[in-house]
């Protein structure tokens, strides 16, 4: 193979067969739970990383259920989000720490945008009256959700202003002599939307600390709302909004 | 978080708790099963990137348990590596690898461009036969097995072996899906303790899957096989060509 033909194919590892192809990324009756807690201030400011600030005292605790997407398929998704504002005062939602249950998902999450994905395993079901999303690593239980079963309608337009948020993500990529070769703030966003469903209910949320998925040391002080929408969605690439390596 | 401080706790992501920790990598009891068989010679070259050279038209398919590893921890691979030689100097190139644990895929592929994706490798003594096997989901890929133990090979001969350079093609896309990393990258193993090798009888197969494709270089014929044990540390690796440049 020639070095101008690895260069003209080359996309994703294995060459020959990558990991993940390349988008747009379609999902089908994507379906979330998305728990709001008040966390402490402080511990929030010393996470979010500058020129991003965070918006107020708040975090999401995110359960997804993918059925449908194109080329990762069927899959589970758990993160922690903390909503911010963009240099300029825009707001945006940071995802702190992700978790996934497939593999090119993770790949392509971490290598394209910079989604901070480890494997886990994140569920999210109904089990009789609850929606119950979980998020386990080998045997521990990392964080439990539960949130009352379509209890109330959630207006139309505030799931689509929740769900059309544009994501920011500190994309980190090592050099192989392992400094930094890529440091990056990315924004990304969902488009062509199609609500299906959005509901509001009594929630719940616990987190139990775990040494490589340390969700818990943003603490639950209080639960604001939950809220469970169904939508078909398309994630777009991203752009660089920061090079802290500039 | 200071901007300050992003950049200088930088290593990989998630930036607070990063998916693996920096080296260096040691492994203690490394156990290979290596089957080498004879492949097609068109199909081996369609696949080699330039500038490495094939030598022969051979593939080394591999099954590896790692039970004590620096930050990666218990696990296991599996996958094919090409006898090749870059500027008169023979190695490695790894094509690809199925692993069944995060932090070794992740920090494999970012670091070094290991080829890797998540699948269910096994390397294990059934009575009297070391069987490797490679399940991607519910489906079988690869089964090699090996009389156990039949003929030991001389240490300095394994040393030698794993002494040699691996060759990766490292690819990391940018945000709008181009490349931003196209590189040939160089690693070796250092700090070699050599615990026992051997050969033996061995026969492999290889099935057809759209996304392990393993079976894309066909094994034509069982050429040898090796079951070895050793310590060894992975370094750190250097760019030889960048294909962007």
């Amino acid at each position: 193979m020639t070095p101008q033909h690895v260069r003209a194919r080359a996309s994703a590892m294995p060459f020959n067969s990558p990991a993940y192809p390349l988008g747009p990324y379609r999902y089908e009756n994507r379906e979330l739970l998305s728990i709001c807690y008040r966390s402490d201030h402080a511990l929030l400011s010393a996470v979010v990383p500058e020129p991003l600030l965070p918006a107020s005292d708040a975090v999401l605790c995110n359960f997804t259920r993918i059925a449908d997407s194109t080329g990762f398929g069927s899959y589970h998704i758990a993160a922690q989000v903390i909503p911010v504002l963009l240099p300029g005062g825009a707001a945006a939602n940071y995802t702190r720490f992700m978790f996934v249950d497939a593999h090119p998902p993770s790949a392509g999450g971490r290598e394209l945008w910079g989604f901070p994905q480890k494997l886990g395993a994140p569920s999210l079901k109904v089990e009789r009256d609850t929606l119950v999303g979980r998020l386990d690593l080998g045997r521990l239980n990392i964080a439990t959700a539960s949130m009352g079963f379509k209890h109330q309608p959630l207006a139309g337009e505030d799931a689509l202003a929740a769900l059309s948020a544009p994501g920011v993500l500190l994309k980190i990529m090592p050099h192989v002599d392992g400094t930094a070769a890529v440091c990056e703030l990315v924004r990304y966003c969902f488009t062509s939307i199609k609500l299906e469903g959005a509901w509001r209910g009594p929630a719940a949320l616990s987190l139990h600390p775990h040494a490589l998925a340390p969700l818990a040391t943003l603490p639950v002080h209080e639960v604001l709302w939950g809220a469970h929408i169904i939508a078909d969605m398309t994630l777009e690439m991203g752009s660089v909004i920061h090079d802290y390596l500039a | 978080m200071k901007a300050q401080d992003v950049r200088e706790r930088a290593f990989a992501m998630p930036l607070e708790n990063p998916s693996y920790p920096p080296g260096p990598y040691r492994f203690v009891d490394r156990e290979y099963l290596i089957i080498t068989y004879r492949t097609d010679p068109t199909i081996l070259r369609a696949m080699v990137p330039e500038p490495l050279e094939i030598i022969e038209p051979v593939v080394k398919y591999e099954f590896i348990r790692m039970p004590n590893s620096t930050g990666f921890g218990d696990y296991t691979e599996s996958g094919q590596v090409v006898p090749v030689r870059f500027q008169g100097v023979e190695g490695g190139y790894v094509h690809a690898m199925y692993l069944d644990v995060d932090p070794p895929i992740a920090g494999g592929r970012e670091l070094w461009g290991f080829p890797k994706k998540l699948a269910n490798p096994s390397l294990r003594v059934e009575h009297d036969v070391l069987v490797g096997t490679l399940d991607f989901g519910p489906v079988r890929v690869a089964t090699g097995t090996m009389g156990y133990k039949h003929t030991r090979l001389p240490d300095e001969k394994i040393r030698h072996a794993l002494g040699e350079p691996g060759f990766l093609l490292k690819i990391i896309p940018h945000v709008d899906g181009s490349p931003r990393l196209c590189q040939l990258v160089r690693y070796h193993l250092s700090d070699i303790v050599v615990k026992g090798g051997w050969t033996g009888p061995a026969a492999l197969e290889l099935q057809p899957h759209a996304l392990a494709p393993v079976a894309s270089l066909p094994v034509l014929e069982v050429l040898s096989a090796t079951h070895l044990i050793a310590d060894i540390t992975l370094d750190l690796g250097e760019v030889v060509h960048d294909y962007l440049a």
